[in-house]
């Protein structure tokens, strides 16, 4: 206890010397500062505390107090901290410093503002996002006096592939064979190096975050996240239960947290198997995907089995979950789990005994430890790098405090690497399921009576698949004040810039792959336009890396 | 349409065209050529390129930032061409049928191709969320004339 | 590993395939392989439904639609935006909504995709306007509520009109003395 309270008084110390106001609230440090303080503050949170930055977020607080409003999250990860920077911005003059010369990582969130709700940030070169290069100027989604089925009249024009002579110039996308979703890269080679990378994306923006503020309810915006990704939808809809639950201080029963923290694990499960089919179509190998994929089917019907679908489950509400694990079902997942972990392990085995497999993953795709640290990036990307980082063990969640395991990190950084953290990563997720079915308690798993008050801040982050996820949520009348979503690619599209430098082309689409890119979650937010026309993307700002 | 469709009863190719969806839909039809459902049964292969397709399997609400390059892409398609809406995003417009960023559904897109004067032959629409490998399947049955409708529209009234 | 365990490690793989064999299932020809939880299509009852809009309200997507015309309102469903999320049938007071394992719902006309269920508008006994109440919706509050008949069957205006003629009845004197 004394050691908790000599860490939160050193943030309340920082407050002090800055200037500002400090709140504690659980596990949250609430930190406001003036706008002219708010570098100092970021750079000595990053630095000297040693915090990780998550994201920042743009707030339209004018029906409220009158101002618009940027929050910063961090995390210490070493004491189970969120620590919340605020500055508040005039509505008549909204400009506020970027921090990006301190932290890097705020590059792309610092512009998703800036597109949505129109706050100008000073000592940057800015660039337009997340909308497409037509919406009209002037016109900013996320502010409260415009509508939310207000659509402009515009017809898109798409890409003109720019020709120069210096070097070539290889669209791939935005409907390639390789890839799933549309997304748009363009590598400049020289011979069979590639050398800079353009990158549009942002083609599945579908205005999540306006919606889940106007047309829905507390209990249906679970439904909505849950549908911001396919392939890890659970955790977003789980994210945003725990966050809601959080500002709102419910009792959520016992037995409802572990049942999540079981689905949870399932779908890391899943959605690890689905990456290492992926991955071997990818290098050539055929036969690994075709068996990877028919030991996956078990998975999905486990799943259909405990919650009523094989993919967005829709059990999550606010208060707990809607359906039970009786004793049958425990017996059958427990008999699946024991047939999936002898294939699996005999058929990694041979898998990642073909020679091609080893030779064309090892060595590329290379990303240096302090690069790493630098962007900020999430899950196995940065564990492969040799960074220590996973929410379910530093920011306990769920029920996760009732199991042990073990976080597999390697040090080499290739695409090897990260396919290892993976692997190990789908045996250690089925033990934890055995402990927790082992240990559930019995109770109710739904809290049926309860009152959310307005004007309260929840954050909570949640390890997905890819990485970590952060869900921040204000409440207000009804359906949420303020939400907003930052997705593990986030993260990690701007490290590609890193990765892809100096490689054979031939192993692009591997290393971009080898991030396992989520472009539905990334994409709730786009693309430059200079003037003559040209598209340019920017991956980190015009920043030298 | 029905001339039309003996031209491709045989086996029908076809191309994954993703106008902005989450993916869950794109997982299933992957998972429909995998060994427990195995759509090559019936000749459907997934090919890379819309030039070589004859059917387009559209999923996700068309968002006005991939408008343009599914236009082109549906261009590109020889004649005659089938869309199949896939999930409750492309047949409806789904739980976003009224964002500012999107445009809601295959019957939309339908009409601006119509002004464009771009013809298509004929819609399918498959309901669910995701669908079922099964429900894909199925569909390719009923284009082929294997199996009987069964969907029939139900009206009640009441005193 | 030896150089000659190197070359035959991944041949091990034809063992895997020969020891599985076939797994596929000839969906439409066999039995798909699916669990008794999977969630399907809805079947709204007829002989049920009261026409409140509770199942309006908590749709996400906006599948379920009360459409008003003047003397009708009509409770409409549409399986082209539906999530199939059940939430309908959670919320339903007089659980007249019941869920199937049915996926099978592949068509080329769309309006195939709706069920319609109409029912009448009741009048007031008063003054003779329409409400939005239906005759079943009355019947229920009666039966759940401890209301009188006459009470029911009246338009909120009414309703507001008869229970302040009531309470000023009771009051003797002009307005602002006490009784």
């Amino acid at each position: 206890m004394g050691g908790e309270k000599l860490i939160l008084d050193k943030y309340i110390e920082l407050s002090r010397d800055i200037g500002g106001r400090a709140s504690i609230e659980g596990d949250t440090v609430h930190i406001i500062v003036p706008r002219e303080k708010l570098v100092e503050a970021a750079s000595k949170l990053f630095n000297e505390y040693q915090c990780d930055f998550r994201v920042c977020v743009g707030t339209d607080e004018r029906p409220l107090n009158g101002y618009f409003s940027i929050t910063h999250i961090f995390t210490d990860n070493r004491n189970g901290l969120y620590v919340l920077l605020k500055t508040y911005i005039e509505p008549q003059d909204p400009k506020v410093p970027s921090i990006i010369n301190a932290v890097p990582g705020a590059d792309w969130c610092e512009m998703e503002a800036r597109d949505l709700l129109g706050i100008e940030f000073t000592g940057r070169t800015p660039y337009r996002l997340v909308l497409p290069p037509e919406w009209p100027e002037g016109l900013h989604p996320l502010r409260k006096d415009v509508p939310y089925n207000y659509r402009p009249q515009i017809r898109g024009v798409s890409e003109k592939i720019p020709t120069t002579t210096e070097t070539g110039v290889i669209p791939i996308g935005p409907y390639h064979p390789a890839l799933h979703e549309p997304e748009y890269f363009e590598l400049y080679v020289e011979g069979e190096k590639v050398v800079d990378v353009k990158y549009r994306g942002f083609h599945v923006h579908r205005g999540i975050e306006k919606l889940g503020e106007t047309r829905m309810t507390y209990q249906q915006v679970n439904f909505l996240a849950e549908r911001i990704c396919g392939i890890c939808g659970f955790e977003h809809s789980s994210c945003y239960a725990l966050a809601v639950e959080k500002a709102a201080k419910l009792d959520v029963p016992e037995r409802a947290q572990f049942i999540r923290s079981i689905v949870l694990e399932v779908e890391r499960i899943h959605s690890h198997l689905l990456w290492l089919g992926v991955a071997f179509h990818v290098l050539g190998y055929d036969t690994g995907f075709m068996h990877v994929w028919r030991i996956r089917e078990r998975v999905m019907y486990l799943a259909e089995l405990l919650t009523g679908s094989r993919k967005t489950y829709g059990i999550n509400l606010i208060g707990g979950v809607r359906k039970d694990i009786n004793e049958e079902k425990k017996q059958k997942t427990l008999e699946v789990l024991r047939e999936l972990e002898k294939e699996y392990k005999g058929l990694i085995e041979v898998a990642l005994s073909v020679p091609q497999v080893r030779k064309r993953a090892s060595g590329t795709g290379v990303l240096p430890r302090e690069d790493a640290l630098k962007l900020s990036v999430e899950g196995p990307t940065a564990r492969a790098s040799g960074i220590d980082k996973d929410a379910r063990r530093d920011l306990p969640y769920a029920a996760y405090k009732y199991a042990s395991f073990r976080v597999p990190v390697y040090t080499e950084g290739d695409n090897l690497a990260r396919l290892l953290v993976r692997v190990d990563e789908v045996i250690e997720s089925m033990a934890i399921i055995e402990q927790l079915l082992d240990k559930i308690p019995k109770g109710p798993i739904l809290l049926e009576k309860y009152e959310i008050p307005e004007g309260r801040v929840g954050v909570q982050v949640v390890e997905a698949p890819r990485g970590g996820d952060v869900h921040f949520v204000i409440t207000g009348h009804g359906k949420p004040y303020r939400w907003r979503v930052r997705a593990p690619t986030y993260s990690n599209i701007p490290a590609l810039r890193v990765m892809l430098r100096d490689q054979p082309l031939a192993d692009a689409p591997l290393t971009i792959a080898s991030i396992d890119p989520c472009f539905s979650c990334t994409d709730r937010v786009l693309i430059v336009r200079e003037n003559g026309g040209r598209e340019w993307l920017r991956l980190t700002g015009g920043l030298k890396i | 349409m029905e001339k039309k469709l003996e031209r491709i009863k045989r086996s029908i190719w076809v191309f994954h065209l993703n106008t902005g969806s989450c993916n869950a839909c794109d997982i299933e039809i992957l998972d429909a050529l995998t060994p427990y459902h195995d759509a090559e049964r019936f000749g459907v292969k997934l090919v890379g390129s819309p030039r070589h397709a004859d059917v387009l399997l559209l999923t996700g609400p068309i968002t006005l930032e991939s408008l343009p390059k599914v236009i082109n892409a549906i261009e590109a398609t020889p004649r005659p061409r089938f869309i199949i809406a896939l999930g409750s995003c492309g047949s409806g417009g789904g739980i976003w049928h009224d964002t500012y960023s999107t445009i809601g559904g295959v019957n939309s897109l339908v009409k601006i191709l119509k002004e464009r004067g771009i013809e298509v032959d004929g819609v399918y629409y498959v309901p669910g969320c995701p669908i079922r490998p099964e429900a894909l399947l199925y569909a390719v049955a009923l284009i082929r004339g294997l199996v009987e409708k069964k969907a029939k529209s139900m009206v009640a009234t009441v005193e | 590993m030896s150089f000659v365990k190197k070359i035959i490690k991944p041949v091990e793989v034809l063992v895997v395939a020969s020891k599985t064999g076939r797994v596929t299932i000839k969906y439409p020809f066999e039995e798909p392989w699916i669990s008794p939880e999977f969630r399907g299509k809805i079947e709204i009852d007829p002989a049920k439904c009261i026409g409140c809009g509770a199942c309006v309200n908590a749709c996400p997507p906006n599948a379920l639609e009360m459409i008003e015309s003047e003397d009708k309102k009509t409770l409409r469903y549409f399986v082209g935006r539906c999530i199939f999320c059940w939430r309908c049938i959670d919320v339903c007071p007089v659980g007249a909504i019941k869920g199937t394992r049915n996926f099978e719902l592949a068509t080329n006309d769309p309006l195939d995709l709706y069920d319609y269920i109409v029912h009448t508008r009741v009048k007031c006994r008063e003054c003779n306007r329409v409400t939005g109440e239906t005759t079943r919706m009355l019947k229920y509050v009666l039966e759940k509520a401890p209301v009188t008949e006459n009470y029911n069957n009246k338009c909120p205006d009414c309703r507001k009109k008869t229970f302040i003629n009531a309470l000023s009845m009771r009051r003797t004197g002009p307005v602002g003395e006490k009784t």
